[in-house]
């Protein structure tokens, strides 16, 4: 077995999770049982292209049978290859069944972005999990297909848009890695006119990048506090959040929840309308004019397609299920404070 | 003895397709009988361009593709563009080039001479077949383009439903060229079993016959559930029926499920028959009948049963449950089986073998070494565990790309140089298509081997853009694709030139014993003067008489200096 921890090779990345190095000392096993076969294979071909080439006075000799090394050599392989199957079968099943005591963050994914909702409702855009402690992700899709992969953990799961899909692990050590999306998901490279956007703005699949922090237990339990909501402390106590604290928290979520992606706050266009200055103001809809309001903005979240502004296309998802009232309110705050 | 003797003197009688004993390519003349033909050599030749072409488009996708991978960040085009280039690339290299390549234009032309055989069983079905292979063409092209579609070639909802409604079109455009192989396959079965010469036994009949016939099952098949695809997917768009689609209360994974229950068979349409015809390089240029035949045209037969029951591989971390999971990956391991016994015994028919370094075998060792690299690396995915960490990333792509491209591209660039006098009467620049095959084979390797490395380290596919640590493996990869296209132009000059520098090529220019060296080069219009009746094995070197593997270069020589005298 490799050392648990070990640095990246040159085939493989650094090793984060209890899984890796059960996975990585499979992968070098197949690696140099490859190796063996490969050399042994083509060295033989070589050989005899060379040994028995064509010159004068040499001739082939009629083939004959060997049925033992025929037989030999259809068997053997299975033997290996039972192997094979029994020990990645083996960890793939230590890689899907969570402990029963593991910690659960939802995962929402979306075009183009990764949404974490830890257990005491705070969200964020990055994952953060505490070391030596089983997480259990549980997964899904507003739109297509995804999927979640953090190469240093050596896990991957997709993400299918209509079920829960759910990967486990454990961090082994205090560190950071990249999370991918490994399921092609489309792309945008132009605004809504057809104008091809500067590549920082382009998004799709491969800008679908987020990271993985594995903290310590201390860490994390200042992280969870932080990313707490804010209001919800003032809600408890039977108060009024403060307009400012709101503010901030709308603008937050206009990140975590992927809302940047088509909406600008300095009026310049991308699939959606700006929400700069878009407050009280009056649109014309495929269903007659309507002044931007709370009920149109809450309406505009949970059922997009119901009022589409002239000039836009009908492609945003809907967030229904997935915002709270607290958050749409903080969210409608945050498009008022825009409005100059 | 002769292999061939000729019991009815004569020929056959002219039935207004022209003589049947002329030459194929002059026993008549202009455009309607090329487009009107039913001979299965120039249908053959028909494919052979549009595949041709087909290769050349994707290609151009292919080189495109690399060339934006160069440098992070946008080097030629955007993303959405470079969605679509992927998404071109894909779809035209499996459906309009890799699938019909060696069946369709090899398989025909070579398929009835392989087996004493005046044509197929139905020619004027073998015509239909190339039509609607066009219209196929036509219909999966016209909605790619017109539909802008980046969906990647595998065509996933609810991404396909999302961006476009091409996915129906283009579902309609790959069954038709279904439809086209299946007329093909069909063609090909009854042929094999009704019309084989007298003296050609099943055991007597040539390899590459072999992996015809059972690619010919595997596209009878596999080919119907396409329809019924399609059929699912117009029933979700018309009336509203949720099937593939989570709006309406459907599945994605199951259209996962219908796509790879006929696409995976097809890469065993893909790669059987380029098995096939290394087979038939092998015995050739080892001047010696292949290391257990039976177990080589068994393996065929057993790779396209097996190809029907390992499609949920590509389904391992899509959200299919445990137990199917498990199933499948047992059953993954046992295609490992035929195609290393394929492999052990090609390289035992070259022990004590007369090998001879001519061009097609250079692709048939290639083949090997390539396709060894392919099969190998299927075992890291074929192991769960190891699938989770590698599937979706560069290693996959690489792992298909050295079976699809190692192994069937490389056997059909074998097979064009090695049958191409017999089709075309005229001989190739052995020189330069070594040349060229040298660059093809170090150019594959440049581009694929980087890709096995950034995929192990995590590097997804169908990426516009991406991470730094990536970049050296991307430059490489990219400079290794110049290298091929260098390669392929130099082999496709080296064919072309032939046509009108080569020299004229005799009957057997390489000496082997097959049954399609000993009619005239190229064929007459019925294949052979009279219906040969065969007396051995097409690798029974030890059985064939000296004039049958004589290469007839001594007469070609004595021929040009007789024509200089003169």
């Amino acid at each position: 077995m490799t050392e648990p921890n070990a640095p990246a090779t040159f085939q493989l990345p650094e090793q984060m999770s209890t899984v890796a190095g059960d996975v990585d000392w499979l992968y070098y096993f197949i690696y140099w049982l490859s190796v063996v076969l490969f050399v042994g294979i083509i060295g033989a071909m070589l050989y005899f292209a060379w040994k028995y080439r064509e010159r004068p006075g040499h001739k082939a000799e009629p083939t004959g049978h060997n049925l033992p090394l025929e037989i030999g050599w259809t068997v053997a392989p299975i033997f290996v290859l039972v192997f094979l199957f029994h020990k990645g079968f083996q960890g793939y099943m230590d890689m899907t069944v969570p402990p029963a005591n593991a910690m659960e963050i939802k995962v929402n994914a979306k075009q183009w972005g990764w949404e974490f909702v830890y257990p005491n409702g705070g969200s964020d855009n990055e994952l953060h999990v505490p070391v030596h402690k089983a997480v259990k992700l549980v997964i899904s899709s507003t739109d297509v297909l995804h999927s979640f992969f953090v190469p240093a953990l050596r896990v991957k799961r997709d993400v299918v848009p209509g079920m829960y899909t759910s990967q486990w692990f454990e961090a082994t050590h205090v560190g950071q890695d990249d999370i991918v999306c490994a399921e092609y998901c489309g792309g945008r490279s132009k605004d809504s006119s057809g104008n091809e956007l500067p590549f920082a703005q382009m998004t799709g699949h491969w800008s679908m990048h987020s990271m993985l922090h594995v903290e310590t237990p201390e860490d994390f339990t200042k992280y969870l506090v932080g990313i707490g909501d804010p209001c919800a402390s003032y809600t408890v106590k039977g108060q009024t959040c403060p307009a400012s604290v709101l503010v901030a928290q709308g603008r937050k979520i206009y990140e975590k929840k992927a809302c940047i992606g088509c909406h600008t706050t300095d009026g310049s266009r991308l699939v959606g309308p700006s929400w700069k200055g878009i407050w009280s103001k009056t649109e014309s809809t495929d269903h007659g004019s309507v002044t931007v309001d709370e009920a149109y903005v809450r309406e505009s979240i949970l059922t997009p397609q119901a009022k589409i502004v002239t000039g836009f296309p009908p492609t945003m998802p809907s967030f229904s299920g997935q915002i709270s009232d607290q958050e749409i309110d903080e969210v409608i705050a945050y498009i008022k404070s825009l409005k100059d | 003895m002769a292999a061939v003797e000729f019991p009815v003197a004569g020929g056959h009688a002219a039935d207004g397709h022209g003589d049947p004993d002329a030459n194929y390519l002059q026993a008549t003349h202009g455009f309607r009988s090329w487009a009107l033909t039913v001979d299965h050599k120039r249908i053959g030749l028909m494919y052979l361009t549009m595949v041709s072409i087909a290769f050349l488009v994707g290609g151009i996708f292919a080189l495109l593709v690399r060339l934006e991978l160069f440098t992070r960040g946008k080097t030629i085009v955007d993303g959405e563009t470079y969605n679509r280039f992927f998404t071109l690339h894909g779809a035209v290299m499996v459906f309009l080039f890799i699938i019909p390549s060696v069946p369709a234009a090899l398989g025909n032309f070579f398929l009835p001479i392989m087996i004493g055989a005046r044509d197929v069983a139905f020619p004027r079905i073998n015509l239909l077949s190339f039509y609607i292979y066009l219209c196929g063409v036509c219909i999966l092209l016209s909605s790619i383009i017109m539909g802008a579609v980046d969906t990647g070639w595998t065509f996933y909802t609810p991404y396909s439903l999302q961006t476009s409604n091409s996915v129906i079109s283009m579902t309609l455009g790959v069954f038709v060229l279904g439809f086209s192989s299946i007329l093909t396959g069909l063609n090909f079965l009854v042929t094999v079993h009704t019309m084989r010469a007298p003296g050609i036994t099943w055991t007597r009949m040539p390899l590459f016959v072999w992996g015809m016939y059972a690619t010919s099952l595997i596209q009878v098949l596999a080919t119907p559930v396409l329809a019924i695809t399609l059929l699912l997917l117009a029933g979700e768009r018309f009336f509203g029926i949720g099937i593939f689609d989570p709006k309406l209360g459907g599945d994605p994974v199951l259209f996962q499920h219908f796509f790879w229950f006929y696409s995976h068979p097809a890469v065993y349409i893909m790669i059987v028959p380029g098995m096939a015809i290394n087979s038939e390089l092998i015995a050739t240029f080892s001047r010696r009948a292949i290391f257990g035949y039976f177990a080589v045209a068994m393996s065929s037969i057993g790779l396209a049963i097996l190809g029907f029951l390992v499609w949920g591989h590509h389904l391992f971390v899509a959200g299919m449950s445990e137990f199917a999971t498990m199933m499948f990956s047992a059953l993954t391991f046992l295609v490992a089986i035929p195609s290393g016994v394929k492999v052990f015994n090609w390289t035992a028919t070259m022990y004590k073998g007369s090998i001879v370094w001519a061009s097609p075998m250079l692709y048939a060792m290639a083949f090997i070494f390539l396709f060894s690299i392919g099969g190998l690396t299927g075992l890291f995915l074929g192991t769960l565990s190891v699938d989770v960490h590698l599937t979706d990333t560069y290693f996959v792509v690489a792992h298909f790309h050295y079976v699809m491209m190692g192994g069937t591209v490389i056997a059909f660039l074998g097979g064009l140089l090695y049958w191409w006098p017999k089709m075309t009467g005229r001989m190739h620049d052995e020189k330069k298509a070594k040349i060229g095959f040298w660059f093809v084979f170090v150019g594959f390797n440049t581009v694929f081997i980087p890709q096995f490395i950034m995929g192990s380290r995590g590097m997804p596919r169908r990426y516009y853009d991406y991470l730094p640590q990536f970049e050296p493996f991307h430059k490489a990869s990219t400079i290794g694709s110049w290298i091929l296209a260098t390669g392929l132009f130099i082999t496709a000059f080296t064919l072309l030139e032939a046509l009108w520098k080569g020299r004229k090529a005799p009957r057997n220019p390489w000496g082997s014993a097959g049954y399609e060296w000993m009619t005239d080069t190229p064929p007459c219009l019925a294949n052979f003067h009279s219906t040969p009746v065969i007396t051995r094995g097409p690798y029974d070197y030890h059985l064939a008489t000296p004039e049958e593997l004589s290469t007839g270069w001594d007469e070609v020589e004595a021929g040009a200096h007789t024509k200089k005298k003169d």
